[in-house]
């Protein structure tokens, strides 16, 4: 009986000595080891912030060209614009152009008449589009160069000043894009503009060809 | 150890100043492909070809965004345009997966700015219009409006403040109701016989609808009645109606 009083205290207390040695054991194993690297690397992980990724929806540029104003010769027009692309399919674009417009054939042949003051010659426009990338591709320049384009339908509204009058205009068009980077382009345009217009005689439409070269950059 | 130490602390504000010295000011963006792979694109549209494509594992840096593209460059430097629903899949050098905003309905119900074109008829005479607004609450915005009517007898401008009121604001085609003042400028054509310019004040009551379509645009339409408040015994009253692309933000 004695014996097994013992046996069993011992056993306990043996038990309870081996737990309580056990974690200071394993404790001191782990200040032993040191799984750091011997240099700690400077660079911390940087989570992505979309806010630094640059973003470039707009494009702005300039363009010149012959406008052919009807009934008033063909000009030297130039202009501006500013694009904001909503997906790789749509965009917005805002135009305004400056042109000076010829004589008419009657003032030619009758010699010393007028139909338009010189200021009224002055022709500007502004117009407001929608365009479209029906046509993405890609060009080749010899074997060496590959430039990413775009050929886009483009139509919308505007005013054109010109003759006196300010004239709802509308216009329709394309234009092929030529990336030459991601952030430049040159532009080759057609424009059609239409509008109501009574200088030489009855009220018509008056279509008006333009033909035009541009370089934009986006932002 | 405590030498290496020494030596990493002498060493820190070393390199913490030729870090400031000769990195970018701003940190690269780099995500990890976790997907099996990802394609790449000549340029930033599905209809240009894919050229190449990155295993699962390879890093990419992420150079610049164009509407729903991102522009990568990989270790070996060759740079192309991969998806932005691709690059949402991948992970940063945190482990997380990457977070960029792709505008769909639920970020359009929750908008704070829009901006317009717009173009229909006001009493019969063309009309080109923008705007811009900004919402309180879902519920509530405040819009500005700038106008351009051009008659076959005369040419008008007209500015406009308004509130907007939308019971809906997250159905996809979404009624709206309007309110607001302005001022019109009335310029006669010159050919007419006695051109007299003159402004008046408005007042306007309207109901529209705006439907999503995706990404960050949508169409509005919408049917305006004017009061314009005249010097003479009677004011003038026109329709119109618009309809026109918009933005989001």
């Amino acid at each position: 009986m004695e014996n097994r009083t013992k046996h069993l205290f011992l056993t306990g207390f043996c038990l309870a000595h081996l737990m309580a040695i056990a974690p200071s054991v394993l404790a001191a194993d782990e200040t032993e080891r040191d799984d750091r690297p011997l240099i700690e690397p400077d660079v911390k992980p940087v989570p992505v912030d979309q806010a630094l990724i640059d973003t470039e929806n707009f494009e702005i540029g300039a363009f010149a060209g012959v406008l052919n104003i009807e009934d008033f010769e063909s000009s030297f027009v130039y202009g501006g614009k500013l694009t904001y692309h909503l997906s790789e399919s749509f965009f917005f674009e805002a135009g305004l152009g400056f042109a000076e417009a010829g004589a008419t054939s009657f003032e030619n042949l009758a010699g010393n008449v007028q139909v338009l003051t010189d200021s009224e010659r002055d022709c500007s426009y502004y117009n407001i589009n929608l365009g479209y990338n029906i046509l993405p591709g890609q060009a080749f320049l010899t074997e060496n160069y590959a430039f990413n384009t775009n050929f886009y339908l483009i139509g919308g509204t505007g005013a054109t000043e010109f003759g006196g009058d300010t004239r709802f205009t509308i216009n329709a068009g394309a234009g092929y894009q030529i990336l030459l980077t991601d952030s430049l382009a040159i532009h080759l345009g057609v424009r059609q503009h239409y509008y109501q217009i009574d200088v030489v005689g009855a009220e018509k439409t008056s279509m008006n060809t333009e033909i035009s070269t541009g370089l934009s950059v986006f932002f | 150890m405590p030498i290496v130490i020494v030596l990493l602390m002498l060493c820190l504000p070393a390199t913490v100043w030729a870090g400031w010295l000769w990195s970018d000011d701003e940190p690269a963006q780099v995500v990890q492909v976790v997907e099996p792979f990802v394609a790449w694109r000549t340029g930033p549209a599905v209809g240009y070809p894919v050229f190449h494509s990155s295993e699962k594992g390879e890093w990419l840096t992420l150079l610049q965004r164009k509407t729903g593209w991102v522009k990568v460059r990989d270790r070996k430097d060759r740079e192309g345009w991969v998806a932005v629903a691709d690059i949402a899949q991948t992970r940063d050098a945190t482990g997380e997966r990457v977070t960029l905003s792709v505008p769909d309905l639920a970020a359009f119900s929750e908008r704070n700015v829009e901006a317009g074109i717009m173009m229909g008829r006001f009493q019969g005479a063309p009309v080109t219009a923008g705007y811009g607004g900004y919402w309180f609450t879902p519920n509530l915005a405040a819009e500005l409006w700038g106008s351009q009517m051009l008659g076959s007898a005369s040419e008008m401008l007209m500015v406009n403040a308004n509130i907007v009121h939308q019971p809906f604001p997250h159905w996809r085609v979404s009624p709206f109701f309007t309110l607001g003042v302005g001022h019109i400028w009335v310029d006669p054509k010159a050919t007419l016989a006695v051109p007299e310019e003159r402004d008046n004040s408005v007042g306007h009551a309207g109901v529209g609808l705006r439907a999503y379509i995706s990404e960050r645009y949508f169409i509005r339409a919408e049917v305006k009645d004017y009061k314009v408040f005249t010097s003479r015994s009677t004011n003038e009253e026109a329709t119109e109606w618009k309809i026109g692309l918009s933005i989001f933000f």
